[in-house]
């Protein structure tokens, strides 16, 4: 305790004081509710940490498989060289620090009758609400050829971790004037902006280092987020290196082959020099196996506490949830694990559900000091998470280098506080 | 069983006017949360984004209101700010005002802090923000353990007579402008090093 300063005794343990003095109205009840989380990501994460703020009597206990998390916002830095894995893993203590009971094993059933969890280490533990997190799952075999065992010669990098490094190591062995594919998934996926910020930072690697290179995204939708930002950006940057190939201009890939890097769409080949492939995506396994999800393949929810429509009791937050205008992004499940914790410890003392409200922004960095962003507040408006009128919005076209300075400053400072909002 | 009847009915009236009442009202923790992903829990940042757990309602209050109106300068507080009533925002401004400040945990050049903190006495920047950067004044910001960087960024809006300032704090535009970027830099450094 001596060593420890005042930053991190209020972050440990005066936040959960704090958290009680600033909600007179939910944790006086001593539930003592068993809530059990899976996943412990930017949405499973926050909301065991939060569960345990908003009310301290709640069990909280999180599953997740790995001892430790690979942040995937920010990891197209790591494709730049401008920032190395270890920036972007965090251990399970600060959880454990808020009372959070953290086991590292894998979920392989959920019973919402019985309302009980087995793992693979063959635990079986009773609950009295679920959260499930597993972020997405990827429908394999939606193109042809791109299966798991692809991955080795086409990484998708959309987990952080040995993909990501995979294609780094692969983008530095290409020969300068190769091209680097990067195949965009349908939507909805996680982190929308993620494909296109990451052909700005494979760029930002080639135009030091192979100049003569080219990024091709081949994307089988008409548009993109931030789209006449990306441009701009690329152009002012990166300009002839980028070419974005969309559903109109034949970029839906159909089908691949691994080991000849050979990308298919309906009337061309593509011979690749290295090639990413961001297959389309669904609810993560656990969500499917469980019966959570829909005809679209993803968990529909209510959306002012996450319980799914499907199963009572057991909750869906992040990519694998149906949250109406909100997108699969890191803010975006870090926003509605709060609304969840805040509603589920309602719950678990018999209160009223607190009206919810949440935010998503999320920042692409086109170079080290060019950010742009999108932003919004959303309200429940006729049942579904819509964004508050007039609110909300881009950065603008026009900004100065200046604001794109202030921009990227302020994307580096998001993910310092959101991951320590999550992981301290 | 005649006595419990009326009781119960008036439990029952009570709640549903309790229920009521906290309908209208909104939540300052579930509002408060929502900003933690730049500003920190509970207001605790990380940095560069600014601290604001711990500043007074009443500066907190006003910023967004000048942030929703445009009559203050931001990258996209005016696009978040624009997403809350009058009483959403009170509410939150309520919650990080509750908070305890923490400050900022920057490493600072003594030599810099020291000229900072001439200038910020010979300049006259202590007659409104007190002498550590503190002032008595609810609706003047703390600056004292607040992020170097973003001090920065806040001195050149002032500078610059392009962008927006909130009207109390146009005096500053005067006393900003004769002062060179290092100057600038200095105040920063010295205000960052303040508790």
């Amino acid at each position: 305790m001596s060593s420890m300063n005042r930053r991190q005794f209020v972050k440990l343990a005066g936040g959960a004081v704090l958290a009680v003095g600033a909600l007179p109205t939910i944790g006086h009840g001593k539930t003592k509710a068993r809530v059990i989380v899976i996943g412990g990501g930017y949405g499973g994460g926050t909301a065991a940490k939060y569960l345990r703020l908003y009310d301290p009597s709640l069990q909280v206990t999180l599953i997740e498989k790995n001892k430790e998390y690979i942040s995937c916002p920010l990891s197209n830095e790591v494709l730049a060289g401008d920032r190395n894995l270890d920036s972007l893993t965090f251990g399970y203590g600060g959880l454990k620090g808020h009372g959070v009971d953290v086991i590292h094993d894998e979920v392989t059933e959920i019973d919402p009758e019985k309302k009980t969890v087995a793992t693979g280490g063959g635990r079986q533990l009773e609950y009295d609400f679920v959260v499930v997190s597993p972020g997405v799952g990827y429908r394999w075999g939606a193109i042809e050829g791109y299966n798991p065992s692809a991955v080795e010669a086409m990484p998708h990098a959309w987990e952080a971790g040995e993909q990501t490094l995979r294609l780094r190591r692969q983008i530095r062995a290409m020969e300068d004037g190769g091209t680097v594919f990067i195949v965009a998934p349908p939507n909805p996926f996680r982190c929308p902006p993620g494909p296109y910020e990451r052909a700005a930072q494979i760029s930002h690697y080639l135009k030091a280092n192979k100049p003569k290179s080219k990024v091709i995204i081949l994307d089988p939708k008409y548009a993109f987020s931030k789209q006449k930002l990306f441009q701009q950006g690329w152009e002012m940057h990166y300009p002839g290196m980028i070419e974005w190939v969309g559903g109109h201009q034949d970029g839906k890939v159909i089908e691949v082959d691994p080991k000849r890097k050979l990308l298919v769409t309906e009337f061309e080949e593509h011979k690749a020099a290295v090639a990413n492939v961001i297959p389309p995506q669904k609810a993560g396994p656990i969500a499917e196996k469980t019966g959570l999800t829909d005809d679209s393949g993803w968990c529909p929810v209510d959306p002012r506490s996450f319980e799914s429509t499907i199963h009572s009791d057991v909750h869906v937050i992040g990519d694998s949830c149906i949250a109406g205008a909100m997108p699969k992004s890191g803010y975006a499940a870090n926003s509605q694990a709060k609304v969840l914790a805040a509603a589920i410890a309602a719950k678990a003392s018999g209160k009223r559900l607190p009206e919810p409200s949440y935010v998503n922004t999320c920042y692409s960095l086109i170079t080290p000091d060019h950010g742009i962003s999108v932003a919004a507040v959303y309200s429940i408006q006729d049942g579904e998470i819509s964004g508050v009128e007039g609110a909300g919005g881009l950065s603008p076209l026009e900004a100065s280098a200046e604001q794109r300075k202030e921009e990227a400053l302020y994307a580096h400072s998001w993910y310092r506080n959101v991951t320590a909002d999550i992981f301290t | 069983m005649r006595i419990g009847k009326p009781r119960i009915g008036l439990l029952i009236a009570g709640l549903l006017a309790a229920a009521f009442v906290g309908a209208d009202e909104p939540d300052g923790a579930m509002l408060g949360h929502t900003c933690a992903g730049c500003h920190g829990t509970y207001g605790v940042s990380e940095g560069q984004a600014p601290v604001i757990g711990g500043m007074s309602k009443s500066f907190i209050r006003k910023a967004m209101h000048d942030y929703r109106s445009g009559e203050r300068h931001s990258t996209i507080m005016a696009r978040l700010a624009r997403g809350y009533s009058d009483e959403e925002i009170a509410a939150m401004a309520g919650f990080f005002a509750d908070q305890e400040w923490v400050s900022a945990d920057e490493d600072l050049d003594p030599k810099e802090v020291k000229r900072g903190k001439e200038l910020h006495t010979t300049r006259g920047c202590v007659g409104c923000h007190g002498p550590k950067g503190i002032s008595s004044s609810p609706l003047t910001p703390r600056l004292a353990g607040q992020y170097s960087e973003y001090l920065e960024i806040q001195m050149d809006y002032y500078r610059d007579p392009d962008t927006a300032v909130p009207s109390e704090g146009i005096a500053m535009r005067g006393m900003l402008s004769g002062m060179s970027d290092e100057d600038v830099a200095a105040l920063a450094a010295f205000y960052a090093s303040q508790q």
